[in-house]
């Protein structure tokens, strides 16, 4: 059992229990979750916390793991500068 | 089993949550379908834009200005933190000949009673440091604000539930039928529910929805992607567009100095710094279907033109990017009216103007339920403009 202090998403600060209180309001996905916390938003985009995220959400309602679906990735998959993302123009 | 409301929302995107919680203010019982979760389609996939300065001056912008005057309230209404600011905005030129159709822009909406405010190069720079420095001026609107869609979203969802209202999430409706005079009793893949009311606010498919009872409603998807960037320093302490987003409305002969990737895809510099220190950066218009992948062709334009605008964007990380798909009315105004099937409503249409219209549409819809004075004259929204376009309709 991860303690309510606990610091879930370093990225964007959520703790433990923030996850909890976003569960019995209704978030019942990892998607969902994100949208009321925004664990899984920040820099490393849900790669450190996600799992911590699926457990929590397992052990709140009794979901099986593998039930629980990944959330979204999205590119880039590694951050990039807006310079890098430019590059050349290849038109 | 069937149930009964006084009348069903379909559709869990900020419209519909809009409507849900006017109605429930309202006394009325309702209900909200929903066939996947709250604000999982195009409200959780868009920015946080409440503006007037980007409007028509006319209908447009007095509807966009009572729109965002209608947020500090509901704010303070709701116990759920909806991340409201009231920075204003700041809408840059380019050259002279965006300053010069700007000014213009600018006078008529002061006309219409939006607060703005134009800028020389100097003040535009002392505004917004970080601005490159041939820009050379701007338009400032001080009631335009921002937000946290998804929070708004789920917050009126939230809030309606507390006063009374009803939410069935991953609840498909599969049919609609008409139920004689008592009204419809619409299917879903759970329970059927009987109403004399059903409101069509389910965005890009709206259109589905509409063709349920056989009205053809002109509304379909139109794509915009936008970057999300890591936690930073404020590169511009408030929304930021550029005029070029709004000079095709007023001049046809205009032409804006960009590649060919940001001519085909619509990609213009809209800036909106969060509530978390970073910032999203858009936009594009494409129609592609309900296709809501990232183009790579796409962000790179995106990020070209952050940093045409801002050049101190280039060494700051790209964490995310997203794309969503808009309800695109053909006629570039929403639907917000009844319709030639008695208890039968849209909501829908508002393509990118969807969060700073919610409120406003959904305060109008009730009362048009509810039979009370509203708020605007709703005659330019009515659906009753498309009248040619109405399909095997049985009154």
């Amino acid at each position: 059992m991860i303690d309510d202090d606990v610091l879930v998403c370093r990225c964007e600060e959520v703790t433990a229990k923030e996850i909890r209180e976003a569960i019995k309001l209704g978030a019942d996905s990892l998607t969902a979750i994100k949208r009321m916390t925004r664990a899984g938003m920040g820099l490393c985009q849900g790669r450190t916390c996600q799992r911590l995220v699926a457990q929590i959400l397992s052990q709140e309602t009794g979901k099986r793991m593998d039930e629980i679906l990944p959330d979204s990735t999205r590119p880039p998959v590694r951050p990039v500068t807006f310079g890098e993302m430019c590059g050349e123009n290849d038109d | 089993m069937i149930e009964t409301a006084d009348a069903v929302v379909i559709g869990g995107g900020v419209i519909g949550a809009s409507i849900l919680y006017y109605l429930a203010k309202s006394n009325v019982n309702a209900c909200l379908v929903e066939r996947g979760d709250i604000a999982s389609g195009t409200s959780g996939r868009c920015d946080g834009n409440v503006m007037a300065s980007d409007s028509t001056p006319g209908y447009d912008s007095d509807m966009a200005k009572l729109g965002a005057e209608l947020f500090p309230g509901l704010a303070n209404e709701l116990d759920y933190d909806v991340h409201w600011s009231n920075r204003g905005s700041l809408i840059v030129f380019e050259n002279e000949e965006e300053a010069k159709v700007g000014k213009e822009h600018a006078r008529k909406l002061k006309e219409r009673g939006v607060p703005v405010r134009l800028f020389d190069q100097k003040e535009v720079h002392e505004d917004e440091p970080y601005l490159a420095p041939d820009i050379v001026g701007g338009m400032e609107t001080a009631c335009d604000g921002a937000l946290d869609p998804i929070s708004l979203t789920i917050g009126l969802v939230m809030g309606a539930k507390k006063l009374g209202a009803t939410v069935c999430k991953y609840t498909k409706v599969t049919g609609i039928d008409r139920n004689g005079k008592a009204g419809f009793v619409v299917r879903t893949d759970k329970n059927d529910i009987a109403t004399p009311v059903v409101i069509n606010a389910a965005g890009v498919w709206t259109a589905d929805i509409g063709n349920m009872v056989g009205l053809d409603i002109p509304i379909r998807p139109r794509q915009g992607q936008i970057l999300v960037a890591e936690q930073t320093f404020r590169v511009a302490r408030r929304k930021i567009m550029e005029f070029g987003y709004l000079m095709a409305k007023y001049s046809s002969t205009a032409k804006r100095n960009v590649t060919p990737d940001m001519e085909k895809y619509g990609v213009a510099l809209v800036y909106e710094p969060t509530h978390v220190n970073n910032f999203l950066l858009g936009s594009s218009r494409q129609f592609v279907g309900f296709d809501v992948r990232s183009n790579y062709r796409i962000m790179r334009a995106i990020a070209q033109r952050g940093i045409r605008f801002f050049p101190v964007m280039k060494d700051i990380n790209i964490i995310r990017s997203y794309a969503g798909v808009r309800p695109f009315c053909v006629d570039h105004l929403p639907i917000v009216s009844d319709t030639q099937i008695p208890g039968f409503y849209i909501a829908s249409g508002h393509e990118g103007n969807g969060i700073g219209l919610s409120l406003v549409t959904g305060t109008l819809i009730s009362q048009m339920i509810c039979g009370e004075k509203l708020i605007i004259d709703p005659t330019p929204l009515s659906f009753f403009r498309f009248e040619n376009q109405i399909a095997n309709v049985s009154l």
